[in-house]
């Protein structure tokens, strides 16, 4: 059983993505945001649900949907809004952007946007872990179009041979971009992984089914060898950008499909929290939103003479 | 590998029996030799998450060719991570990649390729000529934080130097004057610097040899100061001539001591074609330490020369 807390610490990450992501929507057309954004809009519960068993020192790798793992991990919002706004202040002081993030402190080590490559990293860094005794794990977090790449079945298969602590997270959303699934992988992805090691799947609308098979599988992690776990969600928004997808094939119902409502709907059937509390939540998570735009807007944008540096 | 235990190696083969030609047989600690899948992609990441999470990777690859599998990892990611992350993450990585040549291995291995990877910020590329060298730069690209590509010439492991049991370290970015000369400038590194040197040692040509060591960061002064007193210049390249090593280092000599130069610089490199099997072309198709010396003396002797071709046959 989950205990209160942790419900609640469930929701309101989930709900600091959703008010982050928003705010980005909002305002992308007046291109304060100058770097192309791919939004968690609908996809919270994933990220959410595994990193509430991470601990800072276990280190994350994902890709270019990055704001929902990064801001799941514990990256500050004010440093994410600052790094969108190509501030000294955000967390690559600007010369990363949206695709590359990077915050030591919570295990994020920095990010690629090119599909799939940033899966062996994890790969590396569990086994660095291992060889050095140290007691942590690493996630490789990525969505189903990077299961198309060589570079995954390179990484899960060394993962297996040399028993390396490292989880697969594969957000499957249905979507490579607009491509289905059904026409970019030919194999059901659980099953061809369970080949390699400990293979569960979860429903990716529903945090607390992801919050329990991400416990499961992480248990088996910590004992020292590599699991995946693939959680099914839906993707609102376009691939790139602030506007509501509309391929045909892509059909949301928010009512069945949106996690933090049916996070919100458990919790007040079964009375483990007052309409109060979560009132007080998501005005607490508009506060701090807000609070993160107004740091970036304020913040210094680096000078031409900041070009070569760190090369 | 006894003195830091971050230091590990990881690569096709770094753990059987041949220990990559002989260079990685008898180390101290086997544990730290991992060898690998068929998956130089995937390894180099793998490296680079290991570097980036605290330890001190060696890549192996045993072919300059194999590395291209891995060119994903090593320009997206490696070469940038410094850079998109501002340093906040340390990248400690170092590969260690071998030119294959002869007995007709042909076209896919026997690349030498250094200006690929030099063309893209954030690589140190170091190419030694001779086992002292190949020692004491690779225990600098191991100590260094930031990422470095050391290639080495696979005949080089049949030349015979002293080699100091003591570890040592020399310099990334800097060259060595390997013979003096007051006629003309001869710009080489790997096998071109032995078999340039063998050229002028056996014909006792008045030319000053210098050894680059590294290709990136190139020692533009060391070049700069033989050039102003030579006035000419000469680049010999075991490599492929467009955009090569040959023309970066001309590039630079034609921008900053132009004034000093007798002549138009020239170039000695690979012809405009792959690298064939049969021993009668693949004999044309190396320079040697005789084509240098007789393009030198041409060279030496005044005769006008309207045209470079690339290869051997100049």
């Amino acid at each position: 059983m989950i205990d209160e807390q942790r419900l609640l610490w469930l929701l309101t990450r989930m709900r600091l993505i959703r008010r982050f992501e928003e705010a980005i929507v909002a305002i992308y057309p007046t291109d304060a945001m100058v770097t192309p954004v791919h939004l968690h809009i609908g996809q919270e519960a994933v990220p959410v649900g595994v990193c509430a068993h991470l601990r800072p020192a276990d280190t994350l790798f994902f890709g270019h949907r990055s704001h929902g793992p990064a801001l799941a991990k514990g990256l500050d919002p004010k440093k994410l809004m600052a790094e969108l706004h190509g501030r000294t202040t955000g967390c690559a002081r600007g010369y990363g952007g949206s695709m590359h993030l990077v915050d030591p402190p919570n295990g994020m080590l920095g990010s690629s946007a090119i599909v799939g490559g940033g899966i062996a990293l994890g790969v590396g860094s569990a086994l660095a872990a291992k060889l050095s005794g140290e007691d942590r794990v690493s996630v490789s977090y990525f969505g189903d179009a990077a299961t198309n790449s060589g570079v995954f079945w390179e990484s899960v298969n060394f993962a297996a041979l040399r028993a390396v602590p490292v989880l697969f997270v594969c957000e499957n959303n249905d979507l490579s971009n607009t491509m289905r699934q059904r026409e970019h992988m030919f194999a059901d992805i659980t099953r061809a992984a369970s080949l390699f090691m400990l293979a569960l799947s979860a429903n990716g609308t529903d945090v607390l089914d992801v919050h329990e098979k991400a416990g499961q599988a992480l248990e088996h992690v910590r004992s020292g060898r590599p699991a995946l776990i693939e959680c099914k969600t839906r993707r609102w928004m376009k691939h790139q950008g602030v506007e509501r997808d509309d391929l045909p094939f892509n059909v949301v119902d928010e009512a069945r499909d949106c996690p933090i409502r049916r996070l919100e709907s458990h919790l007040l059937e079964r009375a483990l929290v007052t309409r109060g509390e979560i009132d007080e939540i998501t005005e607490r998570v508009r506060q701090q939103v807000d609070e993160a735009i107004a740091f970036a807007m304020a913040s210094p944008f680096p000078t031409e003479g900041d070009l070569i540096r760190e090369v | 590998m006894v003195q830091d235990p971050r230091v590990f190696a990881i690569g096709l083969d770094v753990d059987d029996r041949f220990g990559v030609f002989g260079s990685m047989l008898g180390m101290t600690h086997p544990e730290r030799l991992i060898g690998t899948p068929v998956s130089e992609s995937a390894m180099m990441g793998v490296a680079l998450g290991a570097a980036l999470s605290g330890l001190r990777p060696l890549v192996v690859h045993l072919r300059v060719d194999f590395m291209l599998l891995a060119m994903d990892q090593l320009v997206n990611y490696v070469a940038k991570w410094r850079y998109m992350t501002q340093g906040q993450v340390k990248v400690p990585l170092t590969v260690r990649a071998v030119i294959g040549r002869g007995w007709g291995c042909g076209a896919q291995h026997s690349g030498t390729l250094p200006s690929i990877f030099a063309h893209v910020p954030g690589l140190k590329i170091t190419m030694p000529s001779n086992p002292y060298q190949v020692k004491g730069l690779l225990l600098s690209a191991i100590a260094d934080d930031y990422p470095v590509i050391q290639i080495e010439h696979r005949h080089l492991y049949n030349d015979a130097c002293h080699v100091p049991k003591e570890m040592y370290t020399l310099p990334i970015g800097r060259g060595e004057v390997v013979r003096k000369g007051r006629e003309l400038t001869a710009v080489t590194l790997s096998m071109g610097t032995v078999d340039t040197l063998k050229a002028c040692e056996r014909n006792e040509l008045d030319v000053e040899v210098i050894d680059l060591r590294t290709v990136k960061p190139l020692d533009e002064d060391i070049i700069l100061e033989s050039v102003r007193k030579t006035g000419r210049l000469l680049v010999v390249d075991y490599d492929f001539p467009f955009a090569g090593v040959a023309a970066e280092v001309t590039t630079r000599v034609v921008e900053k001591a132009f004034g000093d130069l007798r002549e138009a610089p020239q170039r000695i490199t690979f012809p405009e074609c792959s690298m064939p099997a049969s021993g009668v072309l693949e004999k044309a198709f190396y320079p040697s330490p005789d084509t240098i010396a007789a393009r030198i003396k041409a060279l030496l002797s005044r005769a006008p020369q309207t045209s470079v071709e690339g290869g051997a046959h100049g």
